[in-house]
């Protein structure tokens, strides 16, 4: 019988403790006046991971301006992000790659796709023998072959061609090729670059999320899970090679390599040359110029884009809204945050990612004006 | 004389091998333990006590915040899957043992233990598909029945085992007292089992706290908001570390090793308050 009580007390004792803190929290957020809680707006979102750093850094300071609205996202990565849009379980939808053709005939004029920020895919090596003054020049023909397999050390002519300064320090070294194991939008952006830019080694089949990577076969590919794992690979395992987005490349030190544009120019990634790729895709009249039209071609426009100055590795990032909300409070708080992203977020840039040049910042205020409630 | 002195050698080199062999398995355990405790460590106490009821940080900050909504929405989530687990188990476990014979006994045991084999993943997503898609939205109840369903069969398992376990004089004893079966579970069994039911309790408790798979389509996540209602999105710490640790920001990883720490504290006073209030049975 004691024993019993004994146990019984013990889950008591539990669920009293939890009971507490569930009312010191409820206390915490309400801070003891309920109409203010009636009046608030909750916007809920979720899709990219890339996007989920830069937009909690902006909702936290759009809510120091707008108390009454909260809004929530949830990185889960951009194809659960757009089902579960679809589905009526977000408001809005982060997503790295624009709605495909299919898609977007089906949700004709009734989503909007905003490109909100701009980001960069950047190839990294780890080859102690180059100074860390210098960058590696790299162009598409050079790191098809890379992943192909058939480029197989780092003194080969073809990687010395495009380096002469670095020729008597390249080593006799096999190159192990790092990439992504998971299915990613990175590995979309880096092919579809390879693609463009070396269109014969590089063929179309091998364009996508998942690759079957030739250089695998060969043996000297490395898999690496997410962002975070391919950047362990690389920094743990010399003589190695492989993409990365922006934000690893910079937080953790590593090396990147100039890679050669359209015009031939060996450019780094920089807010300059990373706006420059996508004025110049613009230019390009791939991109529709208003949020309801169909941005299926972006990549193609952005993605080894012309101009002198551009970056070729470069792409947008999305947030899509539908046209009309049935909550009119809703419908306001979401124009009034995208308003803001356009307006003031570019203040509030975290390392790694790039706002969008004015020309793109146009195209997506008009948002403000198409969503209705 | 020489022979005796070979057996105690061999007894003590045999000795020694057993725990050098524990501590290289237990090896990483510490490994980890230290790490959450020194990384861990180091931001609660740069951030002090307001880690645990202030919203995360926003990664331009160098101030760092706290995990408030996520730890209240892991205590939540700790507090309905025992709520709604507990009872299953223990009653299935009850049926198990007490009715070995009937068919629905082993059905269910069955079906319970093979949940053990459902990747964690699958449960969020099958929760998903019947519950937050027909809801409209993801809450804090579908998390916990995903968790619920999740730590089940580890916690009917060991009740069972428990129950199992009990001597059958006891049970003789108890019926020859012309005790009804309801009566001896509850007054005589339960005391008996009291410490596997406590550790069926605490590997639920355990599952509830630490699975991240389950939530990820389940609860949604709220960072800025602390408690909606059971039926509204509820943030939770494996969660938070999940998202955060994946992020190439310091500050970031700073709270993700944070709450790291809190939920290992948070474990271990449940488990040392559960078993210091539940005596060892002595026989």
């Amino acid at each position: 019988m004691i024993r019993n009580k004994v146990l019984g007390a013990a889950i008591i004792v539990f669920v009293v403790v939890a009971t507490v803190l569930i009312i010191y929290g409820l206390g915490l957020v309400q801070g003891g006046s309920v109409e203010s809680l009636n009046k608030m707006v909750h916007l809920r979102g979720s899709g990219a991971t890339f996007l989920q750093p830069q937009l909690e850094a902006w909702v936290q300071e759009f809510m120091k301006e707008y108390g009454n609205i909260v809004i929530e996202y949830q990185g889960v990565g951009s194809g659960a992000g757009q089902e579960q849009f679809f589905k009526g379980l977000t408001d809005f939808c982060g997503s790295d790659p624009p709605l495909s053709h299919e898609k977007w005939l089906e949700y004709k004029g009734k989503v909007l796709q905003l490109p909100v920020i701009l980001g960069a895919v950047v190839i990294v090596y780890n080859v102690p023998e180059i100074p860390k003054s210098v960058h590696l020049n790299l162009s598409g023909e050079v790191l098809a072959l890379i992943y192909k397999g058939e480029i197989e050390y780092w003194d080969d002519p073809r990687i010395k061609e495009l380096n002469p300064g670095l020729a008597d320090k390249l080593p006799h070294e096999e190159i192990i090729v790092v990439h992504r194991s998971d299915a990613s939008g990175t590995t979309q952006i880096f092919t579809t670059f390879l693609h463009k830019a070396a269109p014969e080694i590089w063929p179309i089949e091998l364009v996508g999320k998942t690759i079957d990577w030739p250089v695998d076969k060969v043996g000297r590919g490395v898999g690496g899970k997410g962002n975070p794992g391919v950047t362990a690979n690389v920094i743990n395992t010399k003589y190695s090679i492989g993409y990365v987005e922006l934000a690893y490349a910079l937080k953790n030190n590593l090396t990147i390599a100039a890679i050669r544009n359209r015009e031939g120019v060996f450019v780094l990634p920089s807010t300059e040359t990373i706006q420059s790729a996508a004025k110049h895709a613009l230019k390009t009249k791939l991109i529709p110029i208003s949020p309801d039209g169909d941005f299926c071609k972006e990549l193609d426009a952005i993605v080894y884009a012309p101009g002198k100055n551009s970056y070729p590795l470069t792409a947008f990032s999305h947030i899509f809204v539908w046209k009309t909300y049935e909550d009119k409070a809703k419908a306001e708080a979401l124009k009034r945050f995208i308003e803001w992203i356009y307006t003031k977020g570019s203040k509030y840039i975290i390392e790694g990612y790039v706002a969008v040049p004015e020309e793109i910042k146009s195209i997506g205020l008009k948002a403000v004006e198409l969503i209705e409630g | 004389m020489k022979r005796l002195d070979r057996r105690i050698i061999m007894d003590r080199f045999f000795k020694y091998l057993v725990i050098v062999i524990s501590l290289i398995a237990l090896m990483p355990l510490f490994y980890i333990i230290t790490s959450i405790l020194v990384h861990g460590g180091s931001t609660v106490l740069k951030a002090g006590i307001s880690f645990l009821y202030e919203p995360p940080p926003s990664p331009l900050s160098t101030n760092v915040g706290g995990i408030g909504p996520s730890l209240l929405g892991t205590i939540l989530l700790m507090t309905i899957t025992i709520i709604i687990g507990l009872p299953l188990a223990f009653f299935t476990a009850v049926l198990a043992v007490e009715y070995p014979n009937s068919i629905i006994a082993k059905f269910v045991g069955i079906l319970t233990r093979s949940f053990i084999e459902i990747p964690t993943i699958l449960i969020g997503v099958l929760v998903y598909t019947i519950m937050v898609l027909p809801m409209g939205r993801f809450s804090a109840i579908a998390g916990a029945i995903a968790l619920a369903l999740v730590s089940l069969p580890y916690m009917y398992t060991h009740i069972e085992n428990a129950l199992a376990s009990i001597p059958w004089i006891y049970r003789e004893a108890a019926y020859g007292l012309g005790l009804t079966k309801p009566k001896a579970l509850f007054h005589i069994f339960m005391g008996i089992a009291r410490r596997g039911i406590v550790a069926g309790i605490l590997i639920g408790l355990a599952k509830a706290s630490g699975e991240t798979a389950p939530l990820l389509f389940t609860i949604g996540g709220s960072r800025h908001s602390y408690f909606q209602g059971l039926d509204k999105p509820i943030d939770a710490i494996p969660l938070l570390i999940y998202e955060f640790a994946q992020t190439p920001y310091n500050i970031y990883h700073e709270v993700a090793w944070g709450a790291a720490l809190i939920l290992l504290l948070i474990y271990l006073g449940v488990f040392a308050t559960l078993r210091l209030l539940v005596k060892k049975v002595e026989l």
